[in-house]
């Protein structure tokens, strides 16, 4: 069964069967044998060649997070992350203009006024979240086209607390 | 003793004052805000009572809530942990006029001790060394600025009712000093519900060493030797040690006997800790007396073989010291990391959420304080300490390695920690060597990457990825290997290649 997924927004591929006892994976240049199960819910041991590996998974919607030898993986399903992936380009403008709290937090100060302008770096907004304040930046040049978040407000990072506008 | 305490805290220290009390056969009172129900310290006590909702000062700093609650519970005595009303004079007064047992000082020396300007008036006076600063609280920002000239930039900004770095701010140069001096004071607000703030001067790369004292109500008093909590980041502690490796035993013990003097002239009891900051030369500043249980307390209770938590409860019910300072020494080195929810790639921000799955490290010498568990929310509104890792071992190369280790064997999954790049900082050359200063993340591990993710650790990944995703139409695997295995791998996915639709 072939599978795709996205880790750090670049497409991998793989596929994995299962023959008898083992599963036979291949990813386009090697194609070997594998032992792996189950050691508990969160937990898969896998034997690759008489070599032990544990990793530690946990999944939450379309996300998988993983922990292995030291190293920490976010994968996601393709579908749920197409969208991003074949975005691109434009975000990064968007992103740049639609101003987030890089966590959940909760907006202590805004620090500029509708139609105001900004210069690169310049503070926008403070936001706190267990008990740090955060600045938060302007990563452009330009001016405030709309604010969209108030003292108070408890914001996450997926809604923007500010709007900006490049200047032509 | 005791009958029941009543636990004024949440996380790991709630769980760990808890623990304590269950050993000494004493009844627990939990308190909780709306966003703790399901925590830990609320499923181990023996009773659990709602405060108010998730902003702390509407539950966990509420005093007249928390004191009506142990009333109606019928606890005799109240824990603080740290942070919240740890340190809070007003707290402490209340609960002895309403006859209730404050396990900490006495509400006049910590109303002292807790007042960082005037303290620093008391230990000039009683001829202890400070560094050099304002000594009363500003009225406005000229002060500050003509202040700040005399003793001369870089001015470190502190909170007067300071403490665990928060209201912290080192500014540089007088452009920054207003824009600093608000942060300050908006911190301290919130987090100590007090915005006075002052100038100190700024000593650089200095050595962090605390003294632990225990002090009882019969004038007895003892300290429990040092700990070095030098590698900080932004003011904040992350790794903690004992001993140190910059003292001598000369050293060692003046330091020692300048603390218990300054618990005896602050008229303190309980337990305490005194900060000094070292300088390059050696020379020891008094920085501040923590008027509480510290964060990095279990280094000393393994080097120790004392339980801290036991004697505070012990010194508050009015019991004498139960050792003397020549029964008192170190064994062997023990070491603390501290688990915070914070993401180390992203400038250490908070990192709020659930949490998937936790694995605690195990192991002869390793001790785990933790508040969390597989499934538990870390709320926005709290500090970001998780758990802490401590260990225990005859020398430091070792508790290194043991470190090292244990570090290696945690996992939490689900929200960023700062396990790896705790594990990058005591594998560190420097740290090994015993060259630790104030200054050491940001010298040796400013531009912090993370570890590199290998091939074979990026096949192993896709590989587990898709075996669990073959299983996922299944919960819970492991609960019943059989009937998965059965259900599973059905001739439909022996198949191979192939796909409904053909597409590919």
């Amino acid at each position: 069964m072939e599978f795709e997924f996205l880790i750090d927004n670049e497409l991998h591929t793989l596929s994995l069967e299962k023959k008898e006892d083992v599963f036979v994976v291949s990813d386009g240049e090697r194609t070997y044998e594998v032992d792996i199960q189950y050691v508990s819910p969160n937990a898969l041991s896998i034997l690759i060649e008489g070599q032990s590996h544990l990793v530690y998974l946990a999944r939450d919607e379309d996300k998988k997070f993983l922990s292995l030898e030291g190293q920490q993986f976010l994968i996601q399903e393709p579908q749920a992350g197409e969208a991003a992936y074949g975005k691109g380009d434009e975000r990064s403008l968007e992103d740049e203009l639609l101003v987030k709290a890089p966590m959940p937090g909760k907006v202590i100060k805004i620090s500029v006024s509708e139609n105001e302008e900004v210069r690169k770096n310049q503070t926008l907004a403070i936001v706190e979240a267990m008990k740090m304040e955060n600045e938060i930046k302007s990563t452009i040049e330009g001016y405030v086209k709309k604010i969209l978040a108030a003292p108070g407000d408890l914001v996450d990072s997926e809604n923007p607390i500010i709007e900006l506008a490049t200047k032509d | 003793m005791f009958k029941k305490i009543l636990i004024a805290n949440r996380g790991e220290i709630a769980v760990r004052i808890i623990k304590a009390c269950q050993e000494m056969g004493i009844s627990t009172v939990a308190v909780y805000s709306e966003v703790d129900r399901e925590s830990l310290h609320v499923q181990m006590a023996d009773e659990a009572f709602c405060i108010g909702p998730a902003p702390a000062v509407e539950s966990y700093l509420d005093m007249d809530g928390i004191i009506q609650t142990a009333h109606a519970a019928r606890a005799e005595a109240v824990h603080p942990g740290y942070g919240f009303l740890a340190e809070n004079a007003e707290f402490d007064r209340l609960c002895e006029k309403k006859n209730i047992v404050f396990i900490g000082p006495n509400s006049k020396a910590l109303k002292l001790v807790g007042d960082k300007v005037r303290s620093r008036q008391t230990m000039e006076k009683a001829g202890v060394s400070i560094i050099p600063g304002m000594k009363r609280i500003p009225k406005d920002l000229s002060e500050f600025e003509s202040e700040a000239k005399k003793i001369g930039f870089p001015v470190m900004i502190k909170a007067s009712a300071g403490g665990g770095g928060k209201g912290m701010r080192v500014v540089h140069s007088p452009k920054d000093l207003k824009s600093g001096l608000e942060a300050g004071m908006r911190e301290a607000k919130s987090a100590f519900g007090d915005e006075s703030v002052y100038l100190e001067k700024y000593i650089e790369e200095p050595r962090h060493v605390e003294f632990q004292v225990l002090a009882d109500n019969h004038g007895n008093v003892v300290h429990l030797f040092e700990r070095e909590c030098s590698i900080q980041r932004r003011h904040q502690k992350i790794v903690e040690e004992t001993p140190s490796q910059a003292l001598t035993p000369e050293l060692r013990a003046r330091m020692g006997e300048t603390a218990k003097k300054v618990m005896q002239v602050s008229g303190y009891n309980n337990a305490g800790t005194v900060e000094f900051l070292l300088d390059k030369d050696k020379n020891f500043y008094f920085l501040e007396v923590n008027a509480r249980l510290q964060v990095e307390h279990p280094v000393t209770e393994l080097t120790m073989g004392v339980d801290l938590v036991h004697q505070q409860i012990l010194i508050a019910s009015g019991e004498k010291l139960p050792f003397k300072q020549e029964d008192l020494s170190q064994r062997g080195h023990s070491i603390e990391c501290r688990i915070y929810a914070e993401d180390p790639l992203n400038n250490f921000l908070p990192s709020s959420g659930r949490v998937l799955f936790l694995k605690e490290p195990k192991g002869p010498g390793v001790r785990h304080d933790c508040g969390i568990f597989s499934g538990s929310n870390v709320p926005i509104y709290y500090d970001p300490i998780l758990a802490k890792l401590i260990v225990w071992a005859e020398d430091r190369e070792m508790a290194c390695q043991r470190m090292i280790h244990a570090l290696g064997d945690y996992v939490i999954l689900g929200i960023k920690t700062t396990i790896d790049f705790l594990k990058d900082v005591i594998a560190h050359p420097q740290f090994q060597a015993g060259n630790t200063t104030t200054s050491f993340i940001r010298k040796h591990l400013g531009g912090w990457e993370g570890k590199k993710k290998t091939e074979e650790g990026l096949t192993l990944a896709l590989i587990a990825s898709a075996f669990d995703s073959l299983n996922k139409t299944h919960t819970g695997p492991a609960v019943n290997r059989g009937a998965l295995r059965k259900e599973t791998f059905s001739p439909w996915q022996s198949l191979g290649k192939w796909r409904i639709g053909g597409k590919k």
